[in-house]
């Protein structure tokens, strides 16, 4: 026994990143473009994630909201609710943060090529997917219909107004959205994500979906998606739970037996649909 | 909170002064610590005129109609408040009079003159105003207490455990007091305190208040396989958690 | 797939008497540095570091803590760092080559099965790094009334990963040389006499048993994911983490940073953590993926014998008794197993009606 070697890797050190600028998006939403040192491509997939460490506030996980087509730096968009995510919203552009990752598993692009792509977004669930749907953008002619649905609670909290107006130009991409809760200046519609599934014109053997929103969410969309009969091989979900370690040694992302960090926070639909914890 | 050293108050009200005593156990860290607050004086306080606290430490619970007057003006001009002690968080061992009628309670404590001195059940400070914080505890815990006053001092949240002090007395291997026969309410409080107790050789006795989510059924079915009535094992348990074990724990199965 | 002492017929033996096994140990800690089991309290046991060879206990139940302390520390510091220069520092692992005296088969068994998690996926180095340079050599042990290993397939003469085996007998040990580092040990320490191998006596019974031959195991726990068993052991357990924490296969963990007095330096930490505690699945939003005691049990078990044996292909729980023992609600794994095979067969036999 006494001279094994192993194979290993260090796992918790984070590297050291500039953040090039910081936008405030919403009263609880900015975003920070970030590049590795020497301008290295993060070298992500639609759909994973990174670890952002800031030196006394600890670590979380943060979807990469940019696509890997825009690369070498990276965006991600954070909602301040606790220690790390506070902080991070007291930077400013030409500090540094820690980085770890790219982890986890994100959406196989190829099952999407050639499709119908129908994204639903769910409050800061669109932060994740506009790394996708960038991707489907800036690679076109990849896909066959582009179709993307928002909901989030009222006006004031819409994330990417800019690039939703873009979304509503374009002529290759159809562009819906609705607030649960309406203010004076909102004209669209009004009412949960739901309700804006049953409208939509789709070709459900040719559509690919990818869902991602706060978890209450999951139960009612899906339901939604079935009544149109989208067969639920054709389902991508994005998920989230608490997370340690990133790299599957910690235990709390576990979904019965699922690691959210090792085989998600994308999954294919028919994966979990099993899974009690799951959904 | 970043520039100048943040603005620090303390404030007592009913407790037994174990917390204030307990604090000289760490004075050397404290005063590391206190290096990097302002600390406003405790008179300067009493007369208004520091108008603004970052942090306001609040000890001992509330009791009197005057109390409740008093919290309020300091919440109305603090940033942050932090609960200090099982009396301020839950009403402590104070909380234990709330047992017997209100009248009786004067009577052994005032005496004649118990018609001067209205009191109202004790209440911990939440219950009048929102607490950002607590540092739980009788005396309240060093530990918990250093990690709060530093994430405060740093701008971020403090991490409170909320998983039980077996954890703690687990992490540091001691033997456990249940296999020396005693009882112990580590597998039911709340951790923070290092489990000092039973690293010491002694059972723990709840002080820092019940875990959240508790079960309440089998911690009295615990207690009882420990050797305990299910009278005893209650008053065990409501000890210093009179508020918070009657608001948790729908007893009488 | 376990080796058994009976089957090793080249293996070497040689006998020391008690007092020749604490010369041995004397050996041992003049070549590293050696770790045993030892007193703790008045009824207690943990592995320490032998300092005076006297202390160290060959017979003893089982220790609080499992071995994995010394590879998976209970607490330990990933990385520090300086919040003002905004940099951190890598924290040194030492290895150093350590010899583990005194240890059970089951004990063995879970340091194992702790190196599958390790090493599968990403290779973390912290836990492999300090797992090298081990050395093991086990000991016999009576078992309790919470042992169990046997019904997972553990003998108590189980000597796989071991490099020298410590036999009882009447008024010393046999000593089973396993490997080439073992035979190198006992050559070097040359006092041992040497004995034909002694036909093994029966293994001493194990009082605590699983009904099911542990093959079966994984096919139950196909079926009894909604069985009422889990809600009666939540009904007594109040959630205290201790049979996460103590268990020698759990490797769960937190990591909280923590800043020294002046607020400015300050390490990253891991600490044990469990799937029994209440904040372990807690998500934004105050969402509770396993809020109920029931579910955190059920996850508990499934680790032990599904989730990852689909992956390792072995049982998770090494019948250390560990979180029984310790449990202050008095909650048997044992009983739940057992509790668990009857709902099974109960079920099944009304299917057939
Ligand atoms: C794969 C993944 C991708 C994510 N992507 C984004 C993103 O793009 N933008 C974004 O703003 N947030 C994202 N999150 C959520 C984000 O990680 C949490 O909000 C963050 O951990 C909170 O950290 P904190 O230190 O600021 O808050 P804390 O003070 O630690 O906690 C605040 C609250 O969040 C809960 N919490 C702690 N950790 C998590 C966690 N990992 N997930 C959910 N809740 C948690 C706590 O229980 C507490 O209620 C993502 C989470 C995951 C798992
Ligand atoms: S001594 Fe008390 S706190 Fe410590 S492990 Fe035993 S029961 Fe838990
Ligand atoms: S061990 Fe128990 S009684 Fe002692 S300080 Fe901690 S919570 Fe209080
Ligand atoms: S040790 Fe017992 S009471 Fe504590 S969590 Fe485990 S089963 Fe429940
Ligand atoms: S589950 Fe219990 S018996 Fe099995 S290895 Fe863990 S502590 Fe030991
Ligand atoms: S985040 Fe640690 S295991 Fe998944």
């Amino acid at each position: 026994m006494e001279n094994v070697v192993y194979e290993k890797k260090d796992l918790y050190y984070p590297v050291m990143s500039d953040i090039l600028s910081v936008e405030t998006l919403t009263a609880m939403e900015k975003r920070f473009q970030i590049a590795m040192p020497e301008n290295q491509p993060l070298n992500h997939k639609p759909g994973q994630f990174v670890e952002v460490s800031l030196f006394g506030f600890g670590e979380a996980p943060i979807s990469i909201c940019s696509s890997p087509t825009r690369s070498p730096n990276f965006e991600l968009t954070v909602r301040a609710t606790g220690r790390l995510t506070d902080k991070m919203h007291m930077l400013e552009a030409g500090s540094r943060l820690g980085i770890r990752g790219p982890f986890g598993h994100g959406f196989d692009v190829d099952v999407f090529k050639g499709k119908d792509v129908l994204f639903v977004a769910g409050g800061i669930g669109l932060a994740p997917l506009k790394s996708l749907i960038d991707y489907t953008l800036d690679k076109r002619e990849d896909f066959n219909k582009v179709k993307i649905i928002y909901g989030t609670k009222n006006p004031a909290e819409i994330l990417f107004p800019k690039a939703i107006e873009e979304w509503r130009q374009k002529d290759d991409v159809e562009f819906d959205m609705t607030v649960d809760r309406a203010d004076k200046s909102w004209k669209g519609n009004v009412g949960v994500i739901t309700t804006i599934i049953p409208p939509l014109q789709l070709d459900v053997e040719n559509t690919v979906v990818a869902v991602c929103g706060p978890p209450v969410m999951y139960r009612f969309v899906l339901m939604a998606l079935k009544a149109k009969r989208i067969p639920d091989d054709n389902i991508y979900i994005s998920l989230e739970r608490r997370m340690k370690c990133g790299v599957g040694k910690c235990g709390h992302c576990q979904i019965n037996d699922v690691y959210v960090c090792q085989d998600g926070p994308v999954f294919h639909y028919p994966h979990v649909k099993s899974l009690e914890e799951a959904i | 909170m970043s520039g100048q050293k943040p603005k620090v108050a303390f404030f007592d009200f009913t407790g037994c002064e174990g917390c204030q005593l307990n604090k000289l156990n760490f004075e050397n860290e404290l005063l590391d610590l206190l290096e990097l607050v302002d600390i406003v004086e405790f008179r300067e306080a009493m007369d208004g005129k520091a108008d603004y606290y970052d942090i306001a430490f609040i000890e001992g619970g509330i009791s009197t109609p005057q109390c409740i007057e008093r919290i309020h003006d300091i919440r109305r001009r603090c940033g942050v408040m932090v609960a200090l002690g099982q009396c301020a968080v839950s009403g402590g061992i104070n909380a234990m009079k709330n047992l017997h009628p209100s009248e009786w309670v004067q009577e052994a404590v005032y005496g004649e003159d118990k018609y001067l001195f209205p009191s109202i059940p004790a209440q911990p400070v939440s219950a009048i105003v929102n607490v950002d914080y607590e540092v739980r505890g009788c005396p309240m815990s060093a530990p918990e207490y250093l990690h709060v006053f530093k994430s405060l001092i740093l701008g971020r949240k403090p991490e409170i455990k909320d998983y039980a002090v077996c954890v703690e007395c687990k992490l540091k291997e001691n033997e456990c007091v249940l296999d020396k026969g005693m009882f112990c309410l580590g597998p039911i409080t709340r951790a923070g305190c290092e489990a000092i107790c039973p690293s010491n050789g002694q059972y723990c006795t709840g002080c820092r208040g019940p875990v959240s989510n508790i079960n309440r059924d089998g911690a009295v079915d615990m207690l009882k396989k420990h050797g305990y009535s299910t009278e005893e094992a209650l008053k065990r348990m409501k000890m210093f958690n009179t508020n918070e074990i009657d608001k948790e724990i729908k007893w009488g199965r | 797939m376990n080796q058994k002492l009976n089957n090793i017929n080249e293996m070497k033996c040689q006998f020391l008497d008690e007092n020749a096994t604490y010369d041995f140990l004397k050996f041992l800690k003049g070549r590293s540095k050696v770790f045993a089991p030892h007193r703790k309290g008045e009824a207690s046991y943990i592995y320490d570091e032998v300092s005076d060879v006297k202390d160290v206990v060959l017979q003893y139940p089982r220790t609080i803590q499992p071995l994995k302390k010394y590879f998976l520390p209970p607490r330990e510091t990933l990385l520090s760092f300086n919040i003002d220069e905004n940099n951190f520092t890598e924290s040194e692992i030492n290895v150093e080559p350590r010899i583990f005296f005194g240890i059970h088969a089951y004990e063995m068994e879970g340091v194992m099965r702790l190196d599958y998690t390790f090493e599968q996926g990403q290779p973390e180095s912290n836990y492999l790094t300090r797992r090298e340079q081990s050395t093991f050599i086990g000991i016999s042990y009576e078992p309790d009334e919470y042992h169990f290993s046997k019904s997972l397939g553990i003998d108590i003469d189980s000597v796989d990963g071991f490099s020298l085996y410590f036999k009882k007998t009447d008024n010393g040990y046999y000593v089973y040389e396993i490997d080439a580092a073992g035979q190198q040990l006992m050559k070097e320490f040359g006092k041992g006499k040497r004995v034909d191998i002694p036909v093994t006596k029966e293994e001493p019974e194990f009082t605590n048993k699983i009904k099911y031959h542990y093959n079966r195991l994984p096919q139950i726990f196909e079926h009894v994911y909604d069985s009422k068993v889990w809600e009666e052991v939540a009904e007594r357990c109040v959630g205290c983490g201790t049979c996460n924490l103590l268990c020698p296969t759990c490797y769960c963990f937190d990591v909280r940073d923590e800043v020294e007095i002046n607020a400015t330096e300050g390490k990253r930490e891991r600490f044990w953590d469990g799937c029994m505690l209440n904040p372990f699945a807690e998500v934004a939003g105050n969402e509770n993926f396993r809020e109920k005691l029931s579910s955190r049990t059920r996850h508990r078990l499934y680790r032990k014998f599904k989730y990852i044996t689909n992956k390792s292909g072995e049982l998770h729980c090494v019948g250390c008794g560990r979180c029984s023992k310790y449990c202050p609600a008095d909650i048997s794994i044992t009983k739940i197993i057992n509790n668990l095979i009857d709902d099974y067969a109960d079920r099944q036999q009304k299917q057939v009606i």
